[in-house]
């Protein structure tokens, strides 16, 4: 077994399967430690090995553990395990993870199957949208009007009201823009899980859950869209990443 | 990687596919997901606690309230330019030493000081993308 001052970084958990054998090798870990996996009956983790003394990671790390799933994502099914898993040995592995989990694993990895996670993401191009607000409500025009040649710290009750009024507009277009662009994309993915990523400019910021078969089709109507809405919304799609947002709890 | 395995559906690109590696907005979303074990030693090593992602959540707030007002008096420019020149100069002759031409006086203060290159660059398409970027970094820092 290994010493006291080295663990096992767990990425996620596959099947145990001839794709995973094949994808894994090609996969470098934290500290460019190999990556195996670890299999027990049909589910296997993907692991490798951590000196446990080692300086506090940054970001690279998670970039790191975050290519590695992509990684086994693009071959196959992959259940994530939360970033900054360590576990002793592979004893250990099995003891608490695999063996206690092995059916709720297969049900998940079933279901993810033939699946691929993309992250849309949809952000207004802000003059235009702000143009828009001032063209559409008396209110903001008027009260643009008085305040706009003042310095800034003048008038401060009308500037807060002006903010709060291109703010409201903003929220009720994002609402509407988003509902309309999902009803667009929804009826090819089979779920679809909110992601908070925060930020007041984004539009939509969604995880879609895509059958592979869909998934051109998907592509293709996304373009569609983005060039039909580009000169307000800027439309992003990243992935296939590895199904973060579809997985749930233990 | 991955990304490239499946891909591209043709298409005139208008729609954004960055790689997953490393954007902030993916990786940061990350931290927080994935299945956690009971038996767990979430090793210190890894640096949680540096990388906790800060609340950027932007709230209703007298805050974000003051950017939109700011935001949107900076529009200025970009509406002057849908007139041609020689309806600007009659405007400022129309309305002499008054506020307004104050007012522009400022706005061109303000497009040539640096940090506020969102006003000149309104005029032209092509230079609007890097003053967007500016304006809501600077607003994303402003919000933390």
């Amino acid at each position: 077994m290994t010493g006291p001052e080295r663990g096992l970084f767990l990425y996620g958990v596959v099947r145990a399967d001839e794709r995973a054998a094949e994808t894994v090798p090609d996969l470098t870990g934290l500290d460019d430690q190999r990556v195996r996996l670890l299999q027990h009956g049909s589910v296997a983790a993907v692991v490798s090995e951590i000196d446990l003394d080692r300086p506090p990671g940054r970001r690279a790390e998670l970039v790191r553990y975050n290519d590695v799933l992509d990684g086994l994502a693009s071959s196959g099914p992959v259940v994530p395990v939360r970033f900054g898993t360590v576990l002793p040995d592979d004893e250990a592995v099995v003891l608490s993870l695999l063996e206690p989990n092995g059916d709720h694993f297969r049900a998940l990895l079933d279901d993810l199957r033939g699946r691929r996670q993309f992250n849309l993401k949809a952000t207004y191009v802000e003059d235009v949208v702000l143009a828009e607000i001032v063209r559409d409500d008396p209110e903001v025009r008027a009260l643009r009007e008085r305040t706009r040649d003042l310095p800034e710290e003048a008038a401060y009750g009308d500037r807060v009201r002006l903010g709060e009024l291109v703010s409201q507009g903003w929220q009720a277009r994002a609402e509407r823009d988003s509902q309309s662009l999902l009803a667009d994309v929804l009826p090819l993915v089979v779920a679809d899980a909110p992601r908070s990523s925060g930020g007041s400019h984004s539009v939509v910021d969604v995880a879609l859950l895509v059958d592979e078969q869909y998934v051109d089709d998907l592509l293709e109507r996304l373009e569609g869209l983005a060039e039909a809405v580009h000169e307000r919304i800027h439309l992003q799609l990243v992935g296939p990443v590895a199904p973060f947002d579809f997985v749930g709890d233990l | 990687m991955s990304v490239q395995t499946i891909q591209r559906g043709g298409g005139g690109g208008y729609l954004s596919r960055p790689a997953p590696s490393g954007l902030a907005d993916v990786v940061e979303v990350i931290l927080d997901k994935g299945i956690v074990i009971d038996a767990y030693v979430r090793v210190s090593l890894v640096g949680i606690e540096l990388l906790t992602i800060d609340a950027r959540i932007v709230i209703a707030s007298v805050d974000t309230y003051l950017r939109f007002a700011e935001a949107t008096n900076r529009l200025d420019l970009f509406e002057h330019g849908g007139k041609d020149l020689s309806e600007m100069v009659e405007d400022l002759q129309h309305t002499g030493a008054s506020g307004k031409v104050g007012g522009a006086v400022e706005g061109v203060k303000k497009a040539l000081s640096p940090g506020s290159s969102d006003d000149e660059d309104s005029e032209g398409g092509e230079r609007r993308r890097p003053a967007r970027k500016s304006a809501s970094s600077r607003r994303r820092t402003e919000s933390r």
